[in-house]
């Protein structure tokens, strides 16, 4: 195709069309980068990295919430792009919503690292133990870039935005899971709420917009299956992961002979 | 939210054991199913099995209802209101459906 | 500094699953089956009650049902098919949320990425939900609607 038209939805409801040359490799985002510098300075959009890492350019485009950013204008196989604000967010701007609630909802589940004794952070001679086997169990939710297109996407948000949605319960997971954290029993109380975790219905949107494979509702139901084990069986908070020391085991001693590899030499 | 699985999972067996004695598998018409006597004798027959739904339906059903008005008002302070109707519902439901299955005899 | 009314949001933007995937069309029929048995319901128990109220009132009512011509049986085989998917359908989700299965196990996310919550074992038991349902679906119409001529 030679030329595209973006569709773009303003502030005020109504949707403007830029027609630009398309090029080669054209991302959503340099199409709208391109309508702001030649056509139309009003236009307002959040965009940062461009390598779909920041998560700030999440809107809705061709009715997906994707990234401006990760989306080529060929792959969307049509020349007219409509371009849309995030669903079930409050609009600030044209593109800009207002990602507050969103963020309250992750700020909620209290996403960090969760330890009884808090002296021993001062300890800078220990670190946590944990092992490669425990990193698989949440590794793959610590990718969220928190873009938003996971919640714009959920339909239970889209009827009630008092859900906390699939990233925070995702981050909350992703701490539960973590060996270090000594959190679960707060995440989970925190979760077994009329709009935590079970206003969950398995939709699988948030899954299948997320842009790093977070897979947020897998995720949500295994922070369900966490809160069953408490209700039903039971299930009691672990202890965390143990401080370990960091200094190696065969230390030298002060005054002894210097180390095998000379640094000194190389390349001198 | 556990009450709305286990009430699934026996609406399932039952629901199922209900409408296979209710269907062609068993020989009898629609038409012959709806005649006074014969439904009569079916619910006194298979009140251990009517009686087992209406219980999981309704509070299955209702309970979903709930839900869905929770996520439609979220009423948040005033969510305890919404439980209240729905009990009332079942309540009335249940009443409903046991008087029924008491009485006719 | 924000206008009060989320965009886009609400009972009908919910409700929507075009462009998305098999699962979230399956979420909107289950809500939609779900209401129309819990009407079902309300109105069956009324039904059943006039058994109690003896043979009179039991031929009024199937006088009524029976006055609505077609649409009786048409209605009761649409509520045939919602309660096959909508219980169908519930097993799959109960075996999702309470026992976690279907979902996969946490991965190294590597490009291009395919969530395992909505990979194979998610699709075959979509698939062969739907399968199944409209078997059976078809069967019940088979036998509901012989009478009007249809079949």
């Amino acid at each position: 195709m030679d030329k595209i038209t973006m569709e773009v939805v303003r502030s005020d409801g109504n949707k403007t069309r830029y027609d630009l040359k398309f090029r080669k490799g054209m991302t959503v985002l340099d199409a709208l980068i391109e309508v702001r510098e030649k056509q139309d300075p009003t236009l307002a959009y959040r965009h940062s990295c461009r390598m779909g890492i920041c998560g700030s350019c999440g809107m809705n485009i061709q009715g997906m919430p994707r990234l401006a950013c990760q989306t080529q204008v060929s792959s969307l196989g049509k020349e007219t792009v409509r371009v849309e604000p995030l669903h079930g967010m409050h609009v600030i701007k044209d593109l800009v919503v207002d990602i507050d609630p969103f963020l309250a909802m992750h700020t909620f589940v209290k996403p960090y690292l969760i330890r009884q004794d808090l002296k021993e952070r001062d300890r800078s001679d220990r670190e946590y133990r944990v092992l490669s086997e425990e990193v698989e169990r949440f590794l793959q939710f610590d990718y969220c870039i928190m873009c938003a297109l996971c919640y714009s996407a959920c339909p239970t948000v889209a009827l009630d935005p008092y859900y906390l949605g699939p990233q925070a319960i995702g981050q909350a997971y992703r701490y539960m899971a973590d060996p270090r954290d000594e959190g679960w029993e707060q995440r989970v109380d925190l979760l077994d709420e009329a709009q935590g975790v079970w206003r969950c219905h398995v939709a699988g949107s948030c899954s299948l917009v997320c842009p790093k494979d977070v897979d947020p509702a897998k995720a949500v139901q295994m922070a369900r299956m966490e809160i069953l084990k408490k209700r039903v069986l039971r299930k009691r908070a672990k202890a965390g992961s143990p401080l370990v020391s960091v200094a190696p085991a065969a230390a030298p001693k002060q005054g002894t002979k210097a180390p095998p590899f000379d640094f000194r030499r190389e390349g001198t | 939210m556990l009450l709305t699985y286990i009430t699934a999972m026996v609406l399932v067996v039952v629901l199922t054991i209900h409408l296979l004695l209710e269907s062609p598998l068993t020989g009898v018409q629609l038409d012959a199913t709806l005649l006074f006597p014969v439904a009569k004798a079916n619910l006194i027959y298979f009140k251990v099995v009517f009686g087992l739904l209406l219980y999981a339906a309704v509070i299955h059903g209702v309970n979903g209802l709930r839900v869905i008005a929770l996520e439609w008002f979220h009423p948040r302070e005033r969510a305890w209101l919404l439980s209240l109707l729905a009990v009332m519902l079942m309540g009335f439901f249940l009443a409903l459906g046991s008087y029924t299955l008491l009485t006719v005899a | 500094m924000a206008k009060t009314t989320r965009f886009k949001s609400g009972l009908l933007s919910s409700l929507i699953p075009f462009g998305f995937n098999v699962e979230r069309w399956g979420y909107v029929v289950h809500r939609v089956t779900g209401v129309i048995l819990i009407g079902y319901l309300a109105a069956h128990l009324f039904e059943t009650f006039q058994l109690s109220l003896g043979p009179g009132a039991w031929a009024n009512t199937m006088a009524a049902l029976h006055s609505l011509g077609p649409l009786e049986m048409v209605g009761l085989w649409l509520v045939a098919g919602s309660a096959l998917y909508h219980g169908a359908n519930g097993i799959r989700l109960v075996l999702n949320e309470m026992f976690g299965m279907l979902m996969g196990k946490p991965i190294m996310p590597v490009y291009p990425y395919s969530p395992t919550s909505l990979g194979r074992n998610q699709k075959i038991a979509v698939w062969t939900i739907t399968a199944v349902v409209l078997v059976l679906w078809l069967w019940a119409g088979l036998y509901l609607l012989a009478g009007l001529g249809v079949v």
